[in-house]
């Protein structure tokens, strides 16, 4: 199965991989131990896992014949990128409002 | 971290003018992009600009106008996403015009990008990583000493 890459913000939009996310703040985890906080299958906790890898919330290291989660920082990097973005949009089409009505005065 | 986008700019025009160029389909597209919009609650317009593959925006604004007080306050909706049919960022855009000596003083926010939750996360990691480099910072000086 090849799964599709979802943005950071999909990545969060889901309330299991922000909880997921939110137990990662306070320790790294295995996904054994990720998933017995949750109702639904370790397939499944897996699937979100790897959302969140993907999209570059958290990094996998293997310690032996476990897989431990770690939060990343890359994710809400790429958020904070958006916003910057918007910004300087909005400064520069702002710039152009005002050279706009000042050659009309 | 940055978690709203705030600008304020004065105008030396009353605010009628700077409201004709917020709210004229013709006038807006001059300075900002091409669009349909029109200053009434409840109305649906499109942004449409060049796209920003690097941050997943494919150019196309969709827009709801939320709130109008004719010459004083202006919000949308502003949501896009990488591909046609595929919302990622649901924000809000608000205008407030305010006379200020002889002229208006214009401010724009643009908010929502993060949910609460978000933000929530996004301090929490912060304040994790800040208190992970003191300890190692910590651990190192008493290394050194």
């Amino acid at each position: 199965m090849t799964m599709q890459t979802l943005d950071s913000f999909q990545a969060i939009a889901d309330p299991s991989r922000r909880q997921i996310l939110n137990m990662l703040l306070k320790k790294s985890m295995t996904i054994n131990s990720l998933a017995e906080n949750f109702d639904m299958s370790r397939p499944a906790v897996s699937k979100h896992v790897k959302v969140l890898y993907n999209a570059g919330f958290i990094s996998i290291q293997e310690i032996g014949r476990e897989r431990h989660c770690i939060l990343r920082q890359k994710g809400f990097n790429e958020l904070q990128e958006w916003i910057n973005y918007f910004d300087n949009f909005w400064n520069t089409k702002l710039k152009k409002l005002e050279k706009l009505l000042n050659e009309k005065k | 971290m940055k978690k709203d986008i705030n600008h304020i700019f004065y105008f030396p025009h009353k605010p009628e003018k700077i409201w004709d160029y917020l709210t004229k389909p013709e006038l807006l597209e001059q300075w900002l992009m091409k669009n349909d919009i029109k200053p009434v609650a409840g109305h649906k317009f499109q942004f449409k600009s060049g796209p920003a593959p690097q941050i997943g925006f494919d150019g196309n604004v969709y827009c709801e106008i939320l709130e109008v007080v004719p010459n004083q306050l202006l919000s949308y909706s502003w949501n896009c996403g990488p591909e046609k049919g595929r919302i990622t960022v649901e924000s809000t855009v608000i205008w407030t015009l305010n006379p200020k000596d002889n002229g208006t003083e214009l401010t724009l926010k643009h908010t929502g990008i993060y949910s609460t939750e978000t933000l929530v996360m996004y301090d929490a990691m912060y304040a994790g990583w800040a208190s992970n480099a003191k300890k190692l910072a910590d651990r190192l000086n008493n290394i050194t000493k």
